[in-house]
């Protein structure tokens, strides 16, 4: 009786530690948010001083970061960093031995994180959203199923966009480092920095055409009801064709480096 | 011990991770340039605003770079000295082998803070005084010797006062075991220095003052050397420096005391 006592001391001592590892996860998780919405203030701060900014007011701009805070979460992916790692310390060999495609192995790994979030971060931030006055997102279902589509549509893209930069790394240690370039470059172009409707039109066509918008712009758009339905199927149609465009590079790639890598190895 | 000894263990430990450091040239100079790709993206970033606007909050584009160059070397310096020390501190405890730093005759707190420098790190804080530089140059301003040792006093208040932040959230690996991830913690608060306090409104501006210093780490200096700050924030930046510096070395030796070695 004694020892059993004793045992589940130490159980719920140990579950009370991982709570409160996962506690600070949680924190963290929740924090990060703050990235895009340190952008949302300094625009609330120009919009005091300026008044609407080409017809965006400051509802618009809460609207719109919160917004992409949540999608941000949710469609980045730093499956670069895996894949340098997997590469450089040689782990990649016994994925190789295993009858799963290494990818998958990462796919899932990062996904299962995305799960997570969805089970715990989100209701905490809905809840939020739901407190604060002036956001309000009026989706009909068949928007917020296209909405759905392209958040699963822009991780994707930065799922495949970052696995083809991680097949660098049988080349080269700095592939984490050019993906982070990318990314840096994205920014300008995927409605981070600013809303894409502020930027000059030609900056405007060419974000049209990159895969950054997919990953953050095209969501918070359908998502605070700033594009139309020919709007909505031409960016869904250019996430689609970028997932293709990644997922070819990326095995093209693949399929050399593994070769060189054999090279290496043996 | 005495100050010389401790000065003197400083240059051993800086140039050992030195000399293991300059094994890795080309990634030197990969992340030398990494950092100017993301100063030119800082400064471009916030060109973006002011393609609506003359100024922000009181501040025009040159002097926010003034902000952004101090961001640079600030969060650089944070990388040179501080993180590569204390982002170890939960491996220590996870892996035991705090109890070696314990058994060796020197302050614990000093060891486990400075043992490293992220020496690959150093290009943040240069460049970071460069952009701060060219902007001052665009404005055609020269800051008086007075604003200079105000600034000073600011940046030495604003390190102390980063420090004594970090330790005190590493110091809380005792605890909770992994939080590896409280770095991107620190980094995601620090993020909102990137601009002068006087973007954010109400409580978000009082809680970046007061209860997370950023403040003190880019806009109170940018001020000062643009000589439009009142001393006396200098005087309450250098108290606060030294009561959270205490702060955090008692909440050490309180973790210290709940740590059970490995061995043990």
């Amino acid at each position: 009786m004694r020892n059993l006592l004793r045992a589940y001391r130490s159980l719920i001592k140990a579950a009370l530690i991982t709570f409160f590892e996962y506690r600070a996860q949680v924190i963290i998780w929740v924090i990060s948010f703050i990235f895009p919405l340190v952008m949302m203030v300094v625009w609330l701060a120009i919009v005091s001083e300026a008044g609407q900014v080409s017809g965006w007011g400051r509802s618009d701009f809460v609207a719109y970061y919160v917004g992409a805070a949540i999608v941000h979460q949710f469609t980045q992916s730093w499956a670069t960093w895996e894949w340098e790692e997997q590469i450089r310390t040689g782990d990649l060999s016994f994925k190789l031995l295993k009858p799963l495609d290494p990818f998958h192995h990462i796919f899932t790994q990062i996904v299962g994180s995305k799960l997570f979030l969805l089970t715990t971060v989100l209701p905490i931030v809905l809840g939020l959203i739901w407190l604060a006055p002036g956001i309000n997102y009026t989706l009909s279902p068949a928007r917020l199923a296209a909405c759905v589509a392209a958040v699963i549509g822009g991780f994707m893209v930065s799922m495949l966009m970052s696995t083809a930069f991680g097949m660098l790394s049988f080349w080269t240690t700095q592939s984490g480092n050019l993906y982070g370039l990318w990314y840096g470059v994205g920014n300008f172009l995927s409605g981070f920095i600013a809303p894409l409707a502020l930027f000059p039109a030609w900056m405007q066509k060419i974000a049209l055409v990159m895969p950054f918008r997919s990953t953050m712009g095209l969501p918070v758009e359908i998502l605070v009801g700033r594009l139309d339905w020919a709007g909505i199927w031409l960016g869904l149609g250019i996430t689609a064709a970028w997932m293709t465009i990644f997922t070819i590079i990326y095995r093209l790639l693949w399929r050399r480096g593994i070769r060189h890598y054999d090279a290496v190895g043996a | 011990m005495t100050l010389r000894a401790y000065l003197r263990l400083l240059n051993i430990f800086y140039k050992n991770t030195l000399m293991s450091e300059l094994e890795y040239r080309t990634s030197f100079t990969a992340n030398v340039l990494t950092s100017l790709f993301w100063l030119v993206w800082a400064a471009l970033s916030v060109r973006v605003f002011f393609f609506q606007t003359e100024t922000i909050a009181g501040w025009t584009y040159n002097e926010l770079l003034v902000v952004v160059g101090l961001f640079f070397t600030m969060n650089g310096l944070r990388q040179l000295f501080l993180q590569p020390n204390l982002s170890r501190l939960s491996e220590y405890v996870q892996m035991g082998t705090l109890d070696y730093i314990l058994t060796k005759p020197i302050n614990s707190q000093f060891l486990v803070s400075l043992r490293y420098i992220g020496v690959e790190n150093c290009g943040d804080p240069l460049l970071g005084l460069a952009l701060l530089g060219l902007a001052l140059w665009r404005m055609g301003y020269t800051p008086g010797v007075i604003d200079v040792l105000l600034f000073l006093t600011l940046v030495a208040s604003a390190l102390v006062i980063l420090y004594s932040f970090n330790l005190m959230i590493q110091t809380t690996t005792f605890w909770l075991i992994n939080i590896r991830r409280a770095d991107s913690l620190v980094w995601s608060l620090l993020e909102a220095g990137r601009f002068p306090v006087q973007f954010y409104t109400g409580w978000v501006r009082l809680a970046l003052t007061v209860i997370v210093p950023v403040a003190f780490m880019t806009t109170f200096p940018a001020q000062a050397l643009l000589g439009r700050l009142p001393a006396w924030i200098a005087a309450v930046a250098l108290l606060m420096a030294g009561v959270l510096f205490l702060l955090a070395s008692a909440f050490w030796r309180v973790g210290l005391r709940s740590y059970s070695g490995a061995s043990s």
